[in-house]
């Protein structure tokens, strides 16, 4: 069975996947209490008006008086024509709604991945060579400090330092600013840095160990005797079969950091992104929202996965499809 | 500028101003915190525009605000930027389905309203004047120089009349207006009398009609643009109207024209040259060349500490500062804070009915309880004295309160644990409860233990709670579960009650704030007290209050009965013209509800801002805001 065929099964069972998803999805908010029809009753009782009266007009206008069967399906024909509608807590298409978040997603996001790949792997093959010496314990200390601090309180943290008592950094994001200039790389440092704090220690930590694995093989040796310096022996011949798991750690972790941290991150240095966008959608219970930007969650994670897979093959070839 | 000052905020309760504020213009009346105070006094004719004039009392001096020019009476120069944060995102600028506060606050920049009300309350006029001889026919009269937007044409009454009999008063549009033009489920008529004006005709006297928010904050929109909609019958199409989100239409109705808008981020405003009021003549002289900024920017920062730096930075000329961080910018050289009253208060609900603590039916109890909490403590403590004691159902500050008819429980001689006691042992002499030693026991011996629900979410509301503990061990020797909720959780199976299906055999059923007597009707989970929700006291609209004390009203979902007879006295105070008498009755319904007791009436709120060194404008009074276009940087 060959690789086409193995992707292309993948891509519809992605299908099934997120049909799946979505229904629960929808399925969840349909079930959840709606905070504004709670409001309008109790602003109808305090008028001296009818709350049920009330309850009834605005589920009305929301079309919550047709059968649930019938809103479900019109909400998932909708959905897979990519009609994803309109969102009433930003008052603008959905679609509309998500390009507009990704693009400044995107302009933290992109260096905080590249830099976490770099760095991490770096330093988590250089501690695998330097094993228990003062620099791996640099590191080490680095990697646990990343992962053990809150993202939201260090991003305050360091508001406070650069920002208000030294005034290196803006405090406002300021999204006027073209994306490659000056000013845009100050307003992104803080959100960068402490987005790759939060992350590289997984990756570092990963790395070192896949590396250190490798280190007394037979392959490594024979590299060593052949006269290879640490620094080839790494690159060349620790890295690559070290990247198989590696590239699962890494997939895995920066989809559950993409929505949860960025969210923070994106609260405490007020980035209009999709993390935020997410949030706010399920908090103003916009259905049409939550749904759209459950899309780009599924698509990372499916996507993700299957990316993953077929880099598997490239990075180690005696990986087939045959079983799969 | 700040939201306080027109007055359509709220609390869900917690710190004071800081949770998201709900703008009720729509929905009338009140709301679970329902309008600050923007609900004017019950007399139309304390206006200074009206046909009659009144020396009714506003609350706050009556003072005139004149003082925006520069001591050589030339007016401020006009540039620069003014920039203001706010922590909630702006939903839809749609002002026909909009209820939020903040929202509102933008939509004003672009779009006065009909008029408004500056300190003393004395009525401001915007695009109308609004008059009456007789307090139940209300006449309409519109400036001549309001313009829309090309292709719109002139703003005349034939826009207003459609947008209410069209739009509010229909069911498939779902207005957020809807039910302030509707009494008694029957349409207020309304008629054109002329291109500029049109008259409202209510079915009964109501001398309150301008300070509720129907015509008060009311905006409109072009006939022609609402005609496709309303002609289809077509909600969707008009929530979502690009023009009516993108604020393209507002013409010269507005101090700015909405620039940009970019979501959970910022929107920025520019100068409107062409402002009407710079042409009216019956207006202070700073408005002729208002607005004074070039560029107005909210930027939107949901995280407090992000907003507070931005703040002390200088990269922000106003912000809202919590109680407990006022104090870091006491000190700061180049931020003053701006303090303003607020009608929300902080009550602690009883729950009378079958299944809360059955005692607090009595008066005597309540009272009792009302001994156990320092008031003056309590608003130290957790407000760090940016809150009033409440006593009633009134701030200090409102023209209705009458000191000399209030009883202040939980202060002086009236707090402590003999003054709770006393009260208490000879309210329960009759049941099984007594005291051994300094504990309030049953009958069983067993200590007298009662639930508190609080928002577990509200850093104040906890602290609340924490207070009411100590308090009523200390002075009731009554022990206190305390019991973190959510607000939503707790509207849905606390406050709200069952309505059974025998409901029409009851004296009353209206639904679920108040599904039958009090015996009868309960919620889902039983809850002895709450400390969850904040109301409006509205000083402005006192009668409003109506809907609070009334055993058989729609929302009474404590099950309260009054010892006196409220219904009465609120029905005679609606109906009296003459501002002394309504005045008096005012202050005696109020003098009874401190008696009463209903709810545990704890603090008054206020709203704390910081502005940047320079900016003049903002005075310390609940109508600080009423001019904002007037608002400047004195950089001197």
């Amino acid at each position: 069975m060959g690789m086409r065929w193995y992707v292309a099964r993948r891509l519809m069972w992605t299908f099934v996947v997120t049909f799946i998803i979505i229904s629960i999805t929808w399925g969840l908010l349909a079930a959840a209490p709606d905070k504004d029809i709670i409001e309008a009753k109790q602003k109808a009782a305090q008028a001296g008006q009818s709350a049920e009266a009330a309850e009834e007009r605005l589920n009305k206008l929301r079309g919550y008086d047709r059968p649930l069967w019938q809103r479900y399906t019109d909400y998932m024909v909708d959905t897979f024509t990519l009609n994803w509608g309109w969102s009433d807590s930003r008052g603008q298409p959905v679609t509309e709604a998500i390009l507009t978040s990704l693009y400044y997603t995107a302009q933290y996001s992109i260096p905080w991945t590249i830099l976490t790949m770099v760095i991490g792997a770096s330093v988590g093959l250089y501690s695998a060579v330097n094993q228990y010496t003062k620099k791996d314990h640099v590191a080490t200390f680095f990697a646990f400090f990343g992962m053990s601090i809150p993202n939201f309180w260090f991003g305050i943290m360091l508001l406070l330092v650069f920002a208000v008592q030294l005034g290196w950094v803006p405090v406002i994001y300021n999204s006027d600013v073209p994306v490659f200039s000056w000013a845009n790389v100050k307003q992104l440092i803080l959100p960068v840095f402490v987005l790759v704090t939060g992350s590289i220690g997984t990756y570092m930590r990963v790395t070192r160990n896949e590396a250190a694995e490798y280190l007394n093989t037979d392959f490594v040796k024979t590299a060593r005797a052949k006269g290879a310096d640490n620094t080839r022996i790494l690159t060349r011949h620790i890295l690559r079969p070290a990247s198989v798991p590696m590239s699962t750690t890494f997939v895995g972790s920066m989809i559950a950091l993409f929505i949860g941290s960025s969210y923070l991150v994106e609260v405490v240095f007020g980035i209009p992104g999709l993390g935020l966008l997410t949030i706010e959608a399920i908090r103003s219970q916009d259905t049409a929202l939550v749904i759209g930007t459950s899309f780009i969650g599924i698509f990372a994670s499916v996507i993700g996965n299957l990316l993953q897979d077929i880099v598997y093959t490239l990075l180690d070839p005696r990986i087939g499809y045959g079983d799969r | 500028m700040p939201s306080g000052n027109n007055g359509f905020d709220t609390t869900e309760q917690g710190s004071p101003g800081m949770n998201r504020r709900k703008w009720l213009q729509a929905l009338g009346v009140a709301g679970v915190a329902g309008l600050a105070g923007c609900q004017g006094s019950d007399s139309p004719q304390d206006t200074t525009t009206g046909s009659t004039t009144t020396d009714d009392v506003g609350f706050g001096e009556e003072t005139e605000t004149e003082g925006t020019t520069t001591e050589a009476g030339e007016l401020p120069e006009v540039g620069g930027t003014y920039t203001q944060a706010v922590s909630s995102s702006f939903d839809s600028l749609n002002f026909i389905y909009n209820t939020e506060s903040t929202t509102n606050d933008m939509i004003t920049l672009t779009l006065d309203s009909a008029y408004g009300f500056k300190p003393g309350q004395q009525m401001f006029p915007r695009w109308l004047e609004l008059t009456t001889d007789d307090n139940r026919v209300y006449t309409a009269k519109l400036r001549e120089n309001l313009q829309w937007s090309d292709p719109y044409g002139q703003l005349t009454a034939e826009d207003y009349v459609y947008l209410i009999k069209n739009v509010h008063q229909t069911e498939w549009a779902g207005s957020a207006a809807r039910g302030d033009w509707y009494i008694d489920e029957e349409p207020i008529p309304v008629e054109k009398t002329g291109k500029y004006s049109f008259e409202i005709q209510l079915p009964e006297v109501d001398p309150a009609f301008p300070k509720r928010p129907a015509m008060w904050l009311m905006k409109t929109a072009p006939k022609e643009l609402l005609k496709p909609y309303v002609d289809e019958q077509d909600a969707e199409g008009l929530e979502q109207d690009d023009e009516l989100n993108s604020l393209s239409f507002t013409g010269n109705l507005g101090p700015y024209k909405l620039d940009s808008w970019k979501r959970q981020n910022k929107m920025v405003f520019t100068r409107n040259d062409e402002y009407y009021l710079r042409e009216a003549d019956d207006v202070k002289k700073a408005f002729s060349k208002a607005p004074y900024f070039e560029t107005v920017e909210t930027q939107i920062i949901k995280e407090e500490s992000s907003r507070l730096s931005a703040l002390k930075t200088g990269e922000l000329d106003e912000a809202q500062i919590p109680p407990n961080k006022a104090s870091n910018f006491k000190q700061q050289e180049d931020v003053y804070l701006n303090v303003t009253p607020q009608p929300y208060n902080v009550p602690l609900f009883y729950n009378q009915r079958a299944n809360g603590w059955k005692p607090f039916r009595k008066q005597g109890v309540r009272q009792a309880l009302g001994c156990a909490i320092d008031k003056k403590k309590f608003v130290k403590g957790v407000f760090r004295d940016y809150a009033e004691p409440e006593y009633t159902w009134q701030p200090k500050w409102s023209p209705w309160y009458d000191e000399s008819k209030v009883v202040k429980y939980g202060t002086g001689d009236l707090y402590g644990p003999e003054a709770t006691r006393s009260r208490m042992e000879k309210a329960l002499s009759d049941t099984e409860y007594s005291y051994d030693g300094d504990t309030l026991v049953d009958g069983n011996d067993e200590q007298v233990e009662l639930t508190l629900m609080y928002q577990s979410s509200q850093q104040t509301e906890v602290a609340t709670a924490q207070f009411v503990k100590q308090e009523f061990a200390k002075n009731a020797g009554i022990k206190v579960k305390l019991n973190g909720v959510g607000a939503t959780k707790f509207v849905r199976d606390y406050w709200q009650q069952q309505v059974p299906d025998n409901a029409d055999s009851f004296e009353w059923s209206h639904g679920a704030y108040n599904a039958g007597p009090r015996d009868k009707a309960t919620s889902k989970n039983g809850w002895d007290m709450a400390r969850v929700y904040g109301l409006n006291t509205y000083p402005m609209t006192p009668t409003t209050n109506e809907v609070f004390f009334k055993k058989d009203g729609t929302y009474n979902p404590y099950g309260y009965y009054p010892s006196f007879d409220f219904a009465s006295l609120f029905s005679q105070a609606k109906q009296e013209t003459d501002p002394q008498k309504r005045k008096e009755i005012l202050a005696e319904i109020f003098g009874k509800l401190s008696k009463d007791q209903p709810m545990g009436m704890l603090a008054l709120n206020s709203d704390i801002y910081g502005y940047r060194e320079g900016i003049e404008g903002p005075i310390e009074e609940f109508f600080s805001g009423w001019d904002f276009s007037t608002w400047h940087r004195n950089d001197e």
